[in-house]
């Protein structure tokens, strides 16, 4: 009874020296909650006055507080309730993470997945480009543009306009507009006008819907790289020459204003544009006078009225989503997705219905740094190139989404049919290493010198110990636990490998600066300039020498032979001839180990649930849509098709 | 003192605490004793292998073969008839093979698998129906052809022409001594990398235990002997040393433990620099309790006393205070070792914990856990023995401590 009274006295006396030191710290700074709920301590003599005066003080801001957020709430729901009916609107994961910066395609960091992806592929729903790439069969469909071709010596690229494309404010795409985007992005040096600029000389109106893109020509009077600028009608979205003029006014053309103007009042071509766009979500809404229904067209508007995509924390949110049916289309990597319909029975389906469950084409792959003392010798590079486990990685590191390398033996291709054409396997054979050939990249250091005499367990180059720091960024699971495995395989054959996985943005300065000893990106996927966007992406010794490189060859690797067959491919045009080259690109990467693919990978994920809309792409329904989420390139066509479950 | 261990064992709660403590001590050293496989090495190709005994199935085939007439406890065509299936089935025959309902009888197996044969067609596309309800049709039908098939799988190897030979039948009567081919078993299943899980989680604990010691009795040396000067010695000492705890105490000690981390880089965080970091980061709140014991302590009669014997500061504080906070100390380390171990599981679940392939942890086993979802794949052996080892480490040391405070402080003692 005793002891009783004791404790509720001290949690008295707690409570009232609490509240007396709030009372010090003055009314403004005070912890509501805290106040608000110790008012039995207010019989404490020497501090009630001062105690109740910050009480009702707080009591008032909370409530202040409560009624805003109620208001925004109710604000909230009722958008909700009668702007995005869940059968009008189809639900994306996976794509866009954080709040979006801006609308603007001459931005380097708008961070606006759902409008703003331009590559080989880029996404069709805000902004357009000219043509519509299709992985499926590697060509290019009509867009903006109803057709093109090149003269005969490939210097002059021909486009036409489809005379039916509007802006959404009703005026005619016109030759001009393409003309005056594409300056506009070399004036302002965007990333898009940097890159193309080397390729491209300039654009010529002919008519209204014709224009002539005349490539730069190299000092043999041929085209430096008619593939880049092919690649350019299905990468870089078309925008309005009067929009743009209104921007730079209000910029006073000045080139960084430019490209950090945040375009929310962007006039667009697209199917859909913006709706809400907040830190909680980003929703489009489709623009029922799209041009689109044009017979020339697609004849109808797109399917679903909305376009959404709730910003989710984390992969995990993402996946309870979509397996909850709160998600259409989910571009995340999913352990196991197989479980989701085998074992939960839910209604999702990936590309493939077997493993690898989607459409692989991308070469997630680890780079050395060439210019570190160790990792300059290539008998090194070989020797932990040997001894990874690379059935591991792709049996438990990506959850056997991935073909292995004995079904897809590797080169400077990636696993599609039409890339391996490229390729004689058969000359590559001698080069080819076992799985986890730990025995033969031991023999191999050996054999170059490259031995422990120090007794310590770690082989020594030069007297210094062989170790080295593997990065990639943090949270990415699949990559974080291949580079583990590429640990272990370093520990088997006595080089010191450690993983180092920081924040993305500090991966990427040490990337994209070359101040690394090993680490992963992926290839470029499939595109109008494939398979040589891949050869580059390994040893183009330009991207190496950029001050800031996310192209390729982060190892800085340098090869001659390698170089000139880089400048011989883009203008050659019999298939021999390149098959030749890619084969001896393929023969030089095996040997030299610069860098080493880890794994196939989809170029986006793909799973789709069928609790509100079906009829999505699959692999077997012979309509030659691709599995790009219904959203890039030709893949965009699926959103035409989609069919509510009845 | 032999009297004050009796004590202690006399109090319920320590032994309870006790018991439980030394029994994953004990697991941590017997273990390793008979499994001596290396605990980072990664068997399983796959994620999340479920517990069990996996047997070879090669040499399943090829063994001797038993015949035993085994009852049988269901047929093979009611284990895929369940009631759901049944639903399914009825519900494809009306709406996409146009059936007459009074045609259908679910309670029918055999004549609901005879409708079903003559009325599904795998390479038929219905309409009406999502892509994953066909697929999902595609696997029941497949599953009916298993359960329909007679019973006999044929074991065929490919002659010197390269055409396949029959060389065996396995028949559903056929079974194999378990004791006669090479199986391993995972008590609790296998993690993502395809490691055995029970063996990682002894390495794992035996590595959080180490870390969590070493953070504990770092932080309680530098707690008291702090604490020890600033007590005894008082006026600018005391005022230098508790300015310095304050600092400590006011900025959250894991923000600061993960900024080191951070910066030790990954390259040097092994167990024992874990173990470091953790306790210099962790002692403030000794320095601040034995400073006050002490304070108490130092105008008894007996320090009085010592003092005017002339005994150096030394002698005093090692003889006539020391022994009158030992008990606490010891308690305040208890404490500690539990906290560190926590430490360390919130580091590691963070990505600054030691390196993957060099040592396990629970912090990493959770971390692992966490990346590939096992917590939403069901794959409960990854994550939830960690959680309990974790929880009971930490429960077993704080009972301990509250064992040995109720023997040693005169209030609580009943």
């Amino acid at each position: 009874m005793k002891r009783n009274l004791q404790k509720v006295m001290s949690l008295l006396s707690v409570s009232a020296l609490t509240l007396s030191m709030m009372a010090g710290c003055g009314g403004s700074s005070t912890d509501t909650t805290t106040t608000t709920e110790t008012p039995a301590a207010t019989e404490e003599a020497s501090v009630e006055e001062t105690a109740e005066e910050t009480t009702e003080e707080a009591t008032e801001e909370t409530e202040e507080a409560t009624e805003e957020a109620t208001e925004e709430a109710d604000d909230t729901a009722a958008a909700d309730a009668d702007s995005t009916p869940r059968n009008e609107t189809l639900y994306f994961a996976g794509q866009q993470w954080g709040t979006i910066n801006d609308w603007n395609p001459m931005s380097a960091n708008s961070n606006n997945a759902m409008a703003q992806t331009q590559n080989d592929q880029s996404r069709e729903l805000v902004y357009e480009t000219l043509f519509m790439f299709n992985m499926n069969d590697g060509k290019l469909y009509p867009l903006l543009g109803s057709e093109y071709s090149w003269d005969d010596g490939q210097t002059e690229l021909t486009v036409k306009l489809n005379p039916d494309a509007k802006w959404n404010d009703g005026t005619q795409v016109t030759a001009e507009d393409v003309a005056y985007t594409y300056d506009t992005h070399v004036k302002y040096q965007s990333s898009t006008g940097a890159d193309f600029s080397t390729y491209i000389d300039s654009f010529e109106v002919v008519d209204d819907t014709t224009v002539v893109i005349h490539a730069k020509l190299g000092d043999d009077g041929k085209a430096i790289n008619p593939l880049k600028v092919t690649n350019y009608l299905a990468q870089v979205y078309v925008m309005q020459k009067a929009y743009l003029q209104t921007v730079e006014e209000r910029c006073g053309e000045d080139p960084d204003a430019v490209k950090q103007d945040s375009m929310e009042d962007c006039v667009t071509s697209g199917p859909y544009k913006n709706y809400i766009a907040n830190d909680q979500k980003v929703v489009l809404i489709r623009d029922d006078n799209y041009w689109g229904q044009a017979e020339s067209m697609w004849g109808k508007l797109p399917v679903p009225k909305y376009i959404a995509h709730t910003i989710y924390k984390d992969n995990a949110a993402g996946q309870v989503a979509l397996s909850q049916g709160e998600v259409d289309v989910c571009q995340q990597f999913i352990t196991d997705v197989q479980n989701l319909w085998l074992e939960d029975d839910l209604p999702i389906s990936t590309w493939l219905d077997d493993a690898p469950y989607g459409m692989c084409a991308v070469m997630p792959s680890m780079f050395f740094n060439v210019e570190k003392p160790g990792l300059d010798q290539k008998e090194v590079r070989r020797a932990i190139a040997m001894a990874v486990d690379y059935e591991q990685i792709i049996a438990s590191a990506m959850s056997g989404q991935s073909p292995t390398f004995d079904e897809y033996p590797r080169s400077v291709v990636g696993p599609i049919d039409a890339e391996r054409e490229y390729v004689d396997f058969d000359q590559l054979e001698d080069l080819q290493w076992s799985n986890a050939d730990v025995e033969g990249a031991n023999a191999l250091l050996d054999e170059a010198g490259i031995v422990d005499t120090d007794g310590d367990g770690i082989r020594e180059y030069n007297g210094e110990n062989l170790s080295f720091k593997a990065e990639c960024p943090t949270g990415w699971s699949d990559w974080n636990a291949s580079m583990e495995i590429v640990a272990a395989a370093g520990k088997n054959i006595g080089i010191d490998i450690t993983t180092y996985f920081p924040e993305a943005s500090s991966f990427y300065d040490d990337m994209t600066t070359c101040n690394f000893d090993i680490c992963m990106w992926s290839s470029p996927g499939p595109g109008m300039m494939n398979p040589y966007s891949k050869a580059m992406f390994y040893f183009s010794e330009e991207y190496a020498k950029l001050a800031s490189n996310w192209s390729g060859n982060f190892g800085h690797y340098m090869n001659d032979d390698a170089e000139a067959i880089l400048e011989a491919i883009p203008t050659e045009t019999d298939k021999d001839k390149l098959k030749e080259y890619y084969t001896e690109l393929s023969k030089i990467l095996l040997d030299e180990c610069p860098a080493v693919a880890l794994m196939y990978r989809p170029t986006l994920f793909y799973a789709v649930n069928e609790s509100v809309w079906t009829n999505y792409p699959a692999a077997d329904d012979g309509r030659n849509i691709p599995p790009t989420d219904c959203t890039d390139g030709y893949g965009i066509a699926a959103l035409y098709e989609l069919e509510l479950v009845e | 003192m032999k009297n004050t261990i009796k004590q202690i064992f006399h109090s319920g709660k320590f032994l309870f605490g006790f018991v439980i403590f030394l029994f994953i001590l004990l697991m941590c050293i017997i273990y390793p004793i008979f499994v001596t496989a290396d605990p980072l090495q990664m068997i399983g190709q796959g994620n999340f292998f479920k517990p069990g005994t996996y047997v070879s199935v090669e040499e399943s085939t090829l063994e001797k073969s038993y015949t035993l007439q085994l009852p049988k406890q269901f047929s093979k065509l009611d284990a895929v008839l369940d009631v759901d299936t049944r639903a399914k089935i009825q519900e494809f025959l009306i709406k996409q093979a146009g059936v007459a309902e009074s045609e259908i009888d679910v309670t029918d197996a055999e004549g609901l698998v005879s409708l079903w044969q003559a009325n599904y067609d795998p390479n038929t596309k219905y309409s009406g129906l999502t892509s994953a309800k066909r697929k999902a049709l595609k696997r029941l039908d497949s599953d009916i052809k298993a359960a329909m098939k007679d019973s006999g799988v044929i074991v065929a190897e490919k002659n010197e022409e390269g055409e396949l030979e029959q060389s065996k039948v396995i028949k559903d009567t056929d079974y194999i001594n378990i004791n006669d081919v090479t199986k391993k078993t995972f008590i609790l299943g296998t993690d993502n990398f395809g490691r055995d899980v029970l063996t990682e989680l002894v390495a794992a604990t035996k590595s959080s235990l180490k870390i969590g010691l070493l953070a504990g009795l770092i932080a309680t040396a530098i707690g008291l002997l702090l604490g020890l000067l600033a007590g005894y010695v008082g006026g600018l000492v005391d005022n230098i040393i508790i300015f310095i705890t304050n600092l400590f105490t006011v900025i959250p000690s894991f923000v600061i433990l993960i900024l080191i981390s951070y910066s030790v880089g990954d390259k040097a965080r092994g167990i024992i620099m874990v173990g470091v970091i953790i306790g210099l980061t962790s002692w403030p709140w000794t320095t601040r309790s034995v400073r006050s014991q002490v304070i108490s302590l130092r105008n008894r009669d007996h320090v009085n006393l010592s003092k005017l014997s002339g005994h150096s500061m030394f002698r005093i504080i090692f003889t006539d205070i020391l022994p009158y906070i030992a008990s606490y100390v010891v308690m305040a380390m208890i404490l500690q070792i539990s906290s560190g171990i926590l430490a360390e599981a919130q580091l590691s679940m963070i990505g600054l914990g030691p390196a993957t392939t060099e040592t396990a942890t629970l912090g990493l086993m959770m971390q692992w856990a966490m990346q590939y979802s096992a917590h939403l794949n069901g794959s409960w052996w990854a994550y939830f023995p960690v959680v309990i080892l974790i929880a009971l480490i930490s429960f077993s040391l704080n009972l301990m401590n509250t064992g040995m405070d109720q023997v040693f402080n005169p209030q609580l003692r009943d």
